[in-house]
């Protein structure tokens, strides 16, 4: 009889022949390959583990030889101490394949896990590497998965194949050679019975394949129905269409029922004929084996050890089938992890940076363009102006015209496609990156912080501030208040993507972790919005007060926030539009005008002239 | 074992390793109250009493036939093979073909109808689920995650079908097996049967002793994963602040930490699970090797023959191997039930926003809103809105006006019902809310939210989201009052462009438009527009401004805004600051008395 669940192996061999499929493909084998130098430190383990498994796998097989020895050679002649003998070598080859299996998993385990860790560490210190381009590319999203999920199935794949993988073939293929040297008379049975099995195997699996994939389309039908619903539900409440909502998921539901009846179904039969067929084969062999040992070219000891044989090939074949599902789920892991390595790092250290001891922060783009896709279109055209260290820039424009791109040039979050950014007369991609980056203080819109207190993450700013710097500087960023309300003050954890903290809160504490490095250049990407006025302004009053010396770049959609600015550029569909200061550009600047009144304003006088 | 199956988002969560046939896998959840959670299972199984009895029936019948094939085996060796009766075996190797056949049919039989079964009960709790979610009102929802929602009805529901199409055949079957090669084994013979029971002692201890050992070492993996996996989450969604910072080194040495903390329990706990093959199948192969080398020494003597001794090796195989997948199996099972017990806690909540039953059906509304000292908090002891009192008259336009968190939408949640006040009343047309019936409040009342939720689906669907029964003629009269008709005519299929899940083929300003349009088409009484134009620039905002009148026009509105500018004609401005009321009045009022709204203004609008 079968050992495990028929069932959950067939799924599991569903991809035997997507194997095919990506092997013509090649990529996946390729990056496989790449990968695994990987296990190269950990040669001798790789290799002990399917020896260790061997040694299990032998001794398993041998234990229906002796049994037939003792069958026919103890008992028919009976010789009490063979038998005995007989049965001892049993219990040594059962205390040896223990030894063998106990080996095979502490090697197999080993080469694995080594493998997975090293590899993780590599991808993990790549991406950190990644320019926010490289990032792009896939998707933060894509790259934790990468990082935790598609190594996990690597490793998990290695010590499946160390392991049952080197088991199930080795059962199936030690039982036909022995059967071929012990029971050469029942040998025609297993010619005609395995090529049978093996077809019957290939075909269900086929047919449960193309099932199966019908299945997990309704199944994500399902979820998208059950995902779209819990996300709208207000909207669903509101317009009080839960009766709707319940016929929509009820129309998916019915259909992922079908389907899965109809391949649980197909299933279900595999097991019942695969178990026939091995039955029939135990069949034909009492048949053939009456005969023979009618005609004496047999003894009885044989037939038994043959129907062992067989029940051996059926349990490797299955289980073999059943691995090799892991392992191919893994191969698309192997090409995204390969991906993430292999990954051009399109922003690098220049090979003889330029590491001045000072930066005054004046910054200049010449004729620059941008794009995020190459040959794509450009989201930033020709873009030229000039900052001195000191001034304030301010960058208004609607959403999507490009101000936040234009922003994430200046520290080498992208480097620009066309023209030269400069900064106190120099390329900045000479610079050397750490001195680039330091100089320069970002806040964006989004106000990430990190797991930890918010006193550590003030000090990511700058590690070596005193306690009152950062005081200081939280007080300039409008966040001392709510800070020293909570009870634990600056000790208070935060939890992961600071769930704990309004929006609000979460600007201002990034705008005190930029403030409390004292940059010569300061760069606000929108990191006021959800800031309320009254704090807006006095955050704007300690920019220029504060902050006199840093060159101030304040990018926003809103007016009020660059008004003051010593010059300002409007953006639209990443051209500059217009440059002025805020009295100029109300002059003569049509879309800065329209910005201005839609928001509030009166043009007055300055439409007159 | 189902991990193949289900959301791959979900499942790509609970990573484990290692579970490859007869193989341990992680700690299991206990369910609290197993023998509850069974009852209500059954009750949804009730409904097929007829089938599964049938199937169990037929599970005892092929259990028992397939504990005839050993026996008829040794039958043939001893009583025909040996003496060499080859007709004799002819006969009988016919009647086990039979048997066999018979054991393969009902085989089939008993699964093919336990599927049936389980996936029908399974399609069932999976709807009622999911009816339940829509009753359940929004403080429910906003106390869970949506994963946490989405996993009860992906995860535990699939877990429970797993256990119930094939668990329950299996632990069934398993244990008529044991009983039934125990008895076949005494009475063939009872002292080799005695034999081939010595193991088990051996097995339960060594079984024990390693799952114990592996799971103390599992969850020591376990959290390490977890700790692992958060690092690298964070990192990597930071990466762009670490950049900047230049703090790679010190989140590398973090990642660095946790991950080879990883390596040393990852190992650990795969090697100690990993034992747990090898050992059954050394405690198998001992025992195989026992019970013959005893029935051949019995067999020297004649005390047995080799007839029963083929019986007895596969019944020692039929019957070592369902003791050694016992504990695998009573594991699924008892995290099925544990999900199980999860689905129905969740079935197990009462919405709590209920129709009187008195509860009348409103067929218009004139449109006058009034609150009286209300007052309420979501849930904790932090009050949002505090005495809260006002009156609107109909087809007036009321603007609310404040600080983000000082409790606007609040308000609008109370007066949709989303929830229901902590003290105080709330009146449309003279009557408290709660007289109305819930569904027909609603679909009296159109919200135009800040964030639209669009729908998979086409643009046509979407809008005509706002009244099913509208025609195509009446959503594109609708898209055009909206002022979406001028984008939609410009999409690939026009309206019948399909929109990807969440809407992300679309700008925030189309969408919006959608959502007006969803809103103009549902007609309703009163208009409530919570932020609908703030994540919008101020240049798109005039285009959608056409819509919102045409939408306004002579009806009841709220207003949320913070963009004062487009609150300035509105017929009442309430300041809400801190759940309390601090200024009332008109634009013109307001600026009058130079309070928080004159602040506010000037700080918007100082040139």
């Amino acid at each position: 009889m079968l050992s495990f669940s028929v069932r959950t192996a067939m799924i599991k061999a569903l991809p035997l022949f997507l194997l095919s499929e990506i092997d013509r493909q090649g990529k996946c084998m390729q990056a496989l390959k790449a990968l695994l130098s990987y296990m190269k430190p950990y040669w001798l383990f790789a290799i002990l583990g399917p020896f260790f498994m061997f040694v299990e796998v032998a001794m398993d097989l041998i234990q229906p030889t002796l049994m037939q020895h003792i069958i026919d050679d103890g008992i028919a002649s009976n010789n009490t101490g063979y038998t005995v003998k007989m049965g001892l070598f049993m219990v040594g080859a059962a205390i040896i394949g223990l030894a063998g299996g106990l080996g095979c998993s502490v090697y197999s385990t080993r080469a694995a896990v080594h493998f997975a860790t090293d590899m993780r560490k590599d991808v993990f210190q790549r991406i950190e590497l990644f320019s926010s381009r490289n990032i792009d590319a896939f998707g933060t999203g894509k790259l934790i998965t990468i990082v935790t999920n598609d190594i996990s199935s690597l490793q998990r794949a290695v010590m499946m194949t160390l392991k049952i993988f080197v088991r199930g073939p080795l059962l199936f293929v030690g039982s036909i050679i022995i059967v071929f040297f012990t029971a050469r008379e029942l040998f025609p049975i297993l010619a005609a019975v395995v090529p049978v099995l093996i077809l019957v195997i290939i075909l269900f699996t086929k047919k449960s394949g193309a099932l199966f994939k019908k299945v997990q389309e309704a199944i994500d039908k399902v979820n998208t129905r059950l995902q779209e619903n819990l996300a709208g539900m207000r909207v669903v409440k509101a317009f009080g269409r839960q009766a709707f909502e319940k016929q929509k998921f009820a129309n998916a539901n019915n259909e992922l029922t079908k389907v899965n009846i109809s391949a649980e179904q197909l299933i279900a039969l595999l097991m019942p004929i695969l178990l026939f067929l091995v039955n029939m084969g135990i069949i034909a062999a009492l048949w053939m084996g009456v005969i023979k040992v009618d005609n004496g070219s047999i003894q009885v000891g044989v037939i038994l050890a043959f129907i062992n044989y067989l029940n051996i090939i059926l349990n490797g074949l299955m289980s073999s089938s059943n691995v090799l599902m892991q392992i191919t789920r893994a191969f698309p892991s192997a090409e995204r992890v390969q991906e993430v390595l292999a990954m051009e790092l399109d922003i690098e250290e220049p090979s003889d940076p330029y590491d001045p001891r000072k930066i005054a922060g004046d910054v200049e783009f010449r004729h620059v363009s941008y794009s995020y896709s190459k040959n794509g279109e450009y989201v930033l055209k020709d873009i030229s102006f000039q900052v001195k260290n000191g001034q304030t820039l301010g960058i208004i424009g609607s959403t999507g015209s490009g101000k936040s791109t234009l922003a994430k040039l200046i520290p080498r979050l992208y480097d620009v496609d066309k023209g030269n950014v400069l900064i106190d007369g120099k390329n900045i991609k000479t610079y050397k990156l750490q001195t680039l980056r330091e100089t320069i203080g970002v806040v964006s819109q989004k106000g990430i912080l990190f797991s930890g207190s918010i006193e550590e993450n003030l000090h990511y700013g700058k590690e070596n501030a005193a306690l009152e710097d950062l005081k200081q500087a939280a007080e300039n960023a409008c966040a001392r208040e709510f800070i020293e309300k909570l009870d634990e003050g600056y000790n208070h954890l935060l939890t992961q993507g600071a769930t704990n903290l309004s929006g609000g809160q979460k600007q201002r504490l990034s705008l005190a972790r930029a403030f409390i490095r004292k940059p010569s250049i300061l760069i606000l990407d929108d990191s006021t919005s959800a800031v309320d006025a009254v704090s807006e302004s006095a955050i704007q009053k300690a920019l220029k007060q504060e902050y006199a010396e840093s060159t101030k770049i304040i990018v926003s959609s809103k007016i009020s926030s660059i008004k003051e600015a010593d010059q300002i550029i409007v953006l639209e569909d990443g051209e500059v539009a217009g440059k002025g200061t805020h009295q100029e550009l109300l002059a003569t600047n049509k879309i800065y005008q329209e910005t201005f009144v839609t928001q509030g304003g009166v043009l007055g006088e300055y439409a007159k002239r | 074992m189902s991990m193949q199956k289900g959301s791959t988002a979900q499942t790509e969560k609970s990573i484990r390793f290692g579970n490859g046939p007869g193989r341990m896998s992680g700690p299991i959840v206990k369910p609290k109250d197993r023998k509850g959670t069974i009852k209500r299972i059954w009750r949804y199984m009730k409904k097929q009493k007829a089938a599964m009895s049938f199937a169990i029936v037929l599970v005892l019948i092929s259990t028992v036939l397939g504990l005839l094939g050993p026996l008829l085996i040794g039958v043939i060796i001893d009583h025909y093979i040996m003496p060499k009766d080859i007709s004799g075996t002819i006969g009988m190797a016919g009647l086990l073909a039979i048997v066999y056949l018979a054991v393969s049919l009902f085989t089939w039989l008993q699964t093919f109808i336990m599927v049936n079964v389980s996936l029908k009960t399974i399609q069932m709790l999976r709807q009622d689920l999911f009816d339940h979610f829509q009753a359940l009102s929004l403080k429910f929802f906003d106390k869970r995650t949506y994963g946490e929602l989405m996993s009860r009805v992906t995860n535990d529901i699939e877990n429970l079908n797993s256990a119930l199409s094939q668990s329950v055949i299996q632990i069934f079957s398993s244990v008529l097996t044991v009983a039934g090669v125990m008895i076949a084994m005494l009475m063939l013979n009872w002292m080799l049967a005695l034999v081939t029971l010595l193991v088990i002692p051996l097995m339960f201890f060594a079984t024990n002793k390693i799952i114990t050992y592996s799971s103390s070492n599992f969850i020591k993996r376990q959290r390490d994963l977890g700790d692992m996996n958060g690092t690298v989450e964070e990192s990597i969604s930071g990466i762009e602040v670490i950049t900047l910072f230049g703090k790679e080194k010190e989140v590398y040495n973090k990642f660095s930490d946790a991950n080879e903390r990883l390596r040393n329990s990852a190992m650990m706990a795969d090697i100690s699970s990993g034992f747990l093959g090898p050992v059954n199948n050394f405690i198998n192969n001992l025992g195989l090797g026992i019970v013959i080398a005893a029935g051949a020494l019995m067999a020297i003597s004649g005390m047995t023959t080799i007839g029963v001794l083929a019986s007895f090796v596969t019944y020692s195989r039929q019957f070592y191997r369902p003791i050694n997948q016992m504990s695998n199996l009573i594991n699924t099972f008892q995290s099925a039930i544990a999900g199980a017990e999860r689905v129905f806690e969740i079935m197990d909540e009462i919405p709590d926003l209920k129709d009187s039953e008195q509860a009348i059906e409103s067929s218009s509304f004139k449109g006058e809103v009034s609150f009286t000292d209300v007052s309420f908090g979501y849930g904790g002891q932090k009050r949002i809105l505090k005495n809260i009192s006002f009156e609107v008259k109909a087809g007036q336009t009321i603007a609310l006006v404040g600080p983000t968190g000082s409790g606007k939408t609040t308000i609008i949640n109370l007066l949709s019902r989303f929830y229901d006040v902590d003290s105080g009343e709330i009146y449309i047309d003279g009557r408290n809310i709660k007289e109305y019936k819930i569904q027909s409040l609603r679909s009296k009342i159109g919200i135009v939210l800040q964030d639209t939720y669009l729908f998979s689906g086409t643009i046509m669907e979407n809008i005509r989201f706002g009244r099913l029964e509208a025609t195509d003629e009446e959503v594109i009269h609708a898209a055009k009052l909206a002022s979406a008709h001028g984008f939609i005519k410009h999409l690939p299929a026009h309206y019948e462009t399909r929109i990807e899940s969440g809407g992300t083929n679309l700008s925030q300003g189309q969408k919006q438009l959608i959502a007006i349009a969803r809103a103009i088409l549902a007609d309703s009484d009163i208009l409530i527009l919570d932020e609908a134009t703030s994540s919008i620039d101020t240049r798109t905002e005039i285009e959608i401004q056409k819509g919102i009148n045409t939408l306004t026009k002579g009806k009841t509105s709220f207003i949320i805004a913070h963009r004062l500018k487009t609150i300035e004609n509105a017929d009442m401005i309430l300041v809400i600051r801190e759940g309390e009321i601090v200024e009332k009045g008109s634009h013109e009022e307001l600026l009058a008395v130079q309070g928080f709204y004159y602040d506010m203004y000037k700080l918007q609008f100082e040139n």
